[in-house]
């Protein structure tokens, strides 16, 4: 046969083959029948798997020590904790407690576990597996990074900074197999909501104290959650299986959960667009594409309990003169950064702690005021901006912060006539200049960890680890204390309210925007809400196949009824 | 040096022309060289399209109705291309026309001086090496032998990332992984020159070492010299572009072609041409290079058509 | 050609050495530390996990430490994922890398020496000068711009491949077809090179002049000895795509090792990159030793340096 034949076969062999590979159906679906705009491919998976992006790859699954959405999110799935946040509104529910009640002085929770329930070895859980678990957290030894969460409990605090070194005397203990009560030091409203963040995941005694480290390996690990572990490969992803084990196994509809862990936020939405994922959650979208998706209705947004802000070194002249700061703060064009730079894609927002607790009033946001802003400048010395030395905006090196650093430069250059410079490092050096305050303003931002403004004002006590800022105030120490101890949840409030007040006068951040969150979710997904917390248990979830005959708001409200109306208590299976 | 390398020999074996010692060789050589390379209508192509590109790069502030790459339009954000603008915008509305023109400028910057620095390392070098012969020569050769299995690319990222991203960092790192090749193919050439007579009459007349190696015989190694250095070229640029698109090579506010892609290639799903401009620019501008360096190279020694790796 | 091994040996050593030193000294004197977070850990923890690691050592006492535990193999936990010993990450990520590597030099061949035998076989005619100019555009077109257009036209347009991962028989194809695209046209060039340079011989005249169909004359009797060049070429060959993969793991996100070796040093995760990076060093020159004893099998006129 001649070469020039060959190579033609070749090339039609390879052509064919080529195509065979390309799946059997892909239904393209690009305008449904309702007239919406999808992004992207929409045929939902032919067994009821439930595919997403989980993010990087989880530093480690073991509850007590991890930190980070993408590991609580393996985690939430493999555990369950005392309560169960609802899918929708986050109020705790029953979960491995069926009841809980509380003392009247606020102090006691006493709650009855579940009969019944194992751990996926087959081993009971009891409330001493509980009671091992968070002792666990507050061990030193343990180096657990989120054991503040239960300094609200009594003792707690002391124990786990090794002051104390009983730990018979911390407010935990275990009277039953199946009760379990905590003392907490003080009345704390937010207890309950404390206890949805992963740290307070029980976790099986008899595994860890088997194997150690290694007892998350997959040959080893045990969970008493909606899911167990079937696969994990680094860098790859997790596959989770339905936990026939599970309590409520019956309305868990979900037969496979698999969560690829990919941290490139553009290799994520082009999963999505795919069809690779089933669901992009929040803050996996590149900032660019935000303006661009509103017209999707699979793009979802939300308030988020987060903030931007930048954080003074109030050590440092001339930001240790409060006039200085004020100045710098009236001079932010807020609305102009969002609308324009952030393409409305986030709040502007003038105060410390974000929106979305129920009854708590903010005091009065920081808003634009060049004039006033100028007369604060000339009260600290430097009328004009004349004099004022140069200082820089530290933030780490991404886009984003780049262009808001650039525009608040060029911001307090026209109103206030002085020059700043700005310095982005790489993340490590970053860190290390800002818990160090080896910077004079830093872009930062904080998440809340639980539904309630302390989370966003008790970092700025005295010598507070997260403080970064070099600010103390005993004033502002004692509000907050009086806040903690205080029962009735108005007056509670308005203390933590003229803390913030403290703050913001004080001028020790400059607030830029809110946080939302963006999430991406395939209309056959049902039973994944948006919440402020940005938590969503995969219990709930399950894939409607015949979503276009049941046309219900997927995206803006999540109030829909429709949604639940699902199959019946059976499930899909 | 690996055995196999050894085998193939250097690009250019010594040319069994008889020296001559007053050094009208090379004009012929040259003279015969062009017209041959006149011939290759690709490299001549590609000489065209590489000096109306370095003309552009260099003149590009003053050309007329070119947009200023860094002018932001937050309203107009990311557009398709328009006869406004015919490579369309950014996310910031920044013309990508004048991005991708700019950041050639970068690009060839960086790919000419770091090739320049590795032009000056390795030409010494290898021109030292050779003419010492012995006991200097070997020890020489065992240094570029070990450097060589140094996998250089990993301590290149890693050094990257943990300290400077200076731009003058990358031009010391990406011309410090080229040059060994270059020493070795001078050093073979310079073996090869050594005894003949026109260095054998400079000595006699007493010319220094220093004067012999630089003044007569690097001179006579430059069609190799220069035919690599074309190709040194591309593979520089190939390389920022790739550190760039790591996120380690030129920083912003400067923008490289690398960056430009890579930038690009994060917004693919929205915004496509963003990846297409500048990825056409560089592998063209690269395609270039290649056909100039192996029409050289064919011009230069045309019996040799053995391509090395 | 045992002093040839163990000279080659010999030298490896000390450059596993100098790389090692190299790359500990530059992770510990960079700053920022594995445990820093936007996000304050108690002291006690710090300083638990400092200890756990051995951080709190002097500097010279880790350095022996990790001198004395490499030459076991044993780099310890990673610390980012620290139920993970290093070793087992490698190993786990190693099969994945070497299949990608493997496929695509795989493709490359496959496709690549065709080529060139065809273009050498109609040198200076129009298929030749095709194959050359597709060939020079395979090399002069860089993987991190082929990659995203592949994912543009094939992932994204029309939903044919995933735009990523690597995970079933589909998500092997883009990464593959990115990584070969310029080793194939590498090949090509190679093997028209030896094949010209083997079809000018005599013996191959001899052959014609036989009566032996040009089939026969092309891939019986000159393509043995003018696939040469490509066979020289395996050893650098696979050195580059090791490199080369970095860029296409990290552009469709293959659970490789170059993955690891990016997002450790953006992590400041000390063991995992000190791991790589001396298993990299380690696998590239046993492969060019592996390259040059074989290449002595192939031709006897070499010798060994």
């Amino acid at each position: 046969m001649r070469p020039v034949t060959l190579l033609r076969l070749l090339a039609a062999a390879a052509a064919l083959a080529l195509l065979s590979c390309a799946p059997a159906q892909r239904a393209d679906v690009q305008t449904a029948s309702s007239g919406k705009r999808w992004f992207g491919d929409l045929s939902p998976p032919a067994e009821n798997v439930f595919t997403y992006a989980n993010g990087a790859e989880p530093e480690r699954i073991d509850p007590g020590l991890m930190s980070g959405q993408p590991d609580g999110r393996i985690a939430r799935a493999l555990f369950e904790r005392l309560t169960s946040p609802d899918a929708k509104t986050l109020e705790p529910r029953p979960g491995q407690a069926y009841r809980w009640d509380l003392s009247p002085d606020g102090l006691t929770y006493t709650f009855h576990l579940r009969p019944g329930i194992v751990w996926s070895d087959g081993r009971p859980v009891t409330a001493h597996d509980f009671l091992w678990s968070w002792m666990r957290v507050l061990e030193p030894v343990t180096a657990s990074r989120y054991a503040t969460f239960l300094y609200p409990v009594a003792n707690a605090e002391a124990y786990n900074k090794g002051e104390l070194k009983d730990p018979a005397k911390v407010g935990l203990a275990a009277p039953d197999d199946s009760t379990f009560v905590v003392r907490l030091g003080q009345p704390t409203s937010y207890f309950l909501t404390l206890t949805y963040f992963y740290t307070c995941l029980p976790v099986p005694r008899q595994v860890i104290e088997k194997h150690g480290a290694r007892w998350t390996r997959i040959e080893n690990i045990a969970g008493n959650g909606p899911f167990r572990l079937s696969y994990w490969r680094q860098n790859d992803r997790f596959e989770m299986v339905r936990n026939p084990t599970y309590w409520d196994v019956a309305n868990v509809k979900l037969d496979r959960v698999v969560a690829y862990s990919v941290d490139d936020l553009n290799t994520c939405t082009n999963l999505y667009k795919a069809g690779v994922t089933d669901w992009n959650p929040s803050g996996y979208l590149p900032a660019q594409y935000i303006p661009y998706m509103r017209d999707y209705a699979d793009y979802r947004t939300g308030r988020y309990q987060a903030t931007y802000f930048y954080s003074i070194n109030v050590t440092r002249p001339p930001l240790d003169n409060v006039w200085v700061r004020r100045a710098l703060n009236l001079a932010v064009d807020r609305e102009t950064i969002s609308r324009d730079l952030l393409k409305g894609s986030r709040d502007p927002w003038g105060n410390l702690s974000p929106s979305g607790y129920p009854g708590y009033q903010h005091p009065p946001g920081i808003t634009y005021d060049p004039e006033k802003a100028r007369e604060c400048l000339a009260k600290a010395g430097y009328p004009g901006g004349k004099g004022f030395p140069k200082i820089s905006i530290l933030f780490n090196t991404s886009e984003d912060h780049r262009r808001i650093a650039e525009a608040i430069q060029a911001m307090w250059r026209r109103d206030l006539g002085i020059d700043i410079e700005l310095s982005n490092q790489e993340w490590g050096s970053y860190l290390q200049a800002t818990t160090s305050l080896q910077y004079d303003i830093a872009r930062r931002s904080w998440i809340g960890d639980y539904l309630d403004p302390n989370t966003f004002l008790e970092m700025w006590r005295t010598g507070d680890g997260n403080n970064r800022t070099g600010w103390s105030s005993p004033q502002y120490d004692a509000l907050l204390r009086r806040a903690a101890a205080e029962l009735d949840p108005t007056k509670r409030f308005a203390l933590l309210a003229e803390a913030e007040a403290l703050v913001l006068d004080q001028g020790i951040v400059i607030p830029i925007y809110h946080y939302s969150t963006v999430e991406l979710l395939k209309p056959y997904v049902k039973g994944l809400y948006q919440t402020a917390l940005d938590v969503h248990p995969l219990q709930h979830v399950w894939i409607d196949r015949e979503w276009q005959t049941r046309p219900g708001p997927v995206a803006a409200d999540p109030r829909a009824a429709t949604d639940q109306a699902g199959p019946g208590s059976d499930g899909t299976r | 040096m690996s055995a196999a390398g050894a085998a193939l020999g250097p690009a250019f074996a010594p040319e069994a022309e008889p020296a001559e010692a007053t050094g009208s060789r090379p004009e012929s050589l040259w003279a015969d060289a062009w017209k041959r390379l006149r011939r290759n209508r690709a490299a001549v192509a590609s000489m065209v399209f590489l000096t109306a590109l370095g003309l552009l790069s260099l003149l590009a502030p003053w050309v007329p109705g070119l947009a200023d790459p860094t002018l932001q339009d937050l309203r107009l954000g990311a557009t398709a291309p328009t006869a406004a603008h015919w490579f369309g915008t950014d996310e910031l509305g920044r013309d990508t026309l004048a991005r991708v023109i700019y950041g050639g400028r970068i690009s060839l910057m960086v790919g000419l001086v770091a090739t320049l620095v590795s032009l000056i390392i390795g030409v010494s070098w290898g021109a030292i090496a050779g003419y010492r012969g012995g006991k200097i020569d070997e020890l020489m050769m065992r240094i570029v032998d070990v450097l060589y299995s140094l996998p250089y690319i990993f301590l290149v990222i890693l050094l990257l990332v943990f300290f400077s991203r200076s731009i003058l960092m990358l031009f010391v790192a990406l011309g410090l992984v080229q040059w060994l090749t270059m020493a070795r193919i001078v050093r073979g050439q310079v073996l090869s020159l050594k005894h003949q007579t026109f260095v054998e009459s400079a000595r006699a007349l007493g010319a220094s070492d220093a004067a012999i190696i630089f003044r007569h015989i690097v001179p006579n190694t430059l069609g190799p010299v220069i035919v690599f250095t074309t190709l040194t070229v591309p593979a520089v640029i190939l390389q920022e572009a790739f550190l760039s698109f790591l996120g380690l090579g030129v920083q912003p506010p400067d923008a490289s072609w690398g960056t430009l892609v890579s930038d690009g290639a994060r917004m693919l799903a929205l915004f496509p041409w963003l990846v297409i401009f500048p990825g056409v620019a560089l592998s063209a501008t690269l395609l270039c290079f290649n056909f100039l360096g192996d029409g050289l190279r064919d011009a230069l020694d045309p019996h040799d058509r053995r391509d090395v790796a | 050609m045992t002093t040839f091994l163990i000279r080659r040996l010999l030298l490896i050593i000390p450059t596993l050495w100098v790389i090692g030193t190299l790359t500990f000294f530059m992770m510990r004197f960079a700053p920022g530390g594995p445990f820093l977070a936007e996000r304050d850990i108690p002291a006690a923890a710090k300083e638990q996990l400092e200890r756990q690691y051995g951080l709190d050592r002097p500097l010279h006492e880790q350095y022996l430490k990790f001198l004395a535990n490499s030459v076991r193999l044993d780099f310890g936990p990673s610390y980012k994922y620290p139920a993970r010993q290093v070793t087992e990450i490698i190993f786990e990520a190693l099969p994945v890398s070497l299949e990608l590597g493997a496929w695509a030099l795989l493709l490359a061949v496959l496709i690549g020496v065709p080529i060139g035998v065809i273009a050498a076989v109609r040198q200076n005619t129009g298929a030749d000068f095709a194959a050359m100019a597709a060939a020079l555009a395979g090399v002069s077109v860089p993987n991190f711009v082929l990659g995203p257009i592949l994912v543009l036209g094939l992932s994204l347009s029309l939903f044919v491949f995933p735009p990523a991962l690597w995970s079933g028989p589909q998500s092997r194809v883009l990464p593959v077809l990115t990584l070969s695209t310029a080793y194939i046209a590498y090949i090509a060039r190679l093997t028209r090179g030896g094949m010209l340079e083997v079809l000018r011989q005599d013996y191959i005249r001899t052959a014609r002049a036989k009566g032996l169909s040009e089939f026969t004359v092309v891939a019986k009797h000159a393509l043995k000895l003018g696939i040469l060049p490509v066979v020289s070429y395996r050893g650098p060959a696979a050195a580059r795509v090791v490199m080369g993969s970095i860029v296409v793991e990290s552009i469709f996100a293959v659970p490789g090792l170059g993955q690891h070796l990016v997002r450790g040093a953006f992590n400041r995760d000390y063991t995992l990159v000190l791991g790589v990076v001396l298993f990299y060093a380690l696998f590239l020159m046993l492969l060019n030793l592996l390259v040059d004893i074989s290449y002595t099998r192939l031709d006897p006129r070499v010798e060994l340096a």
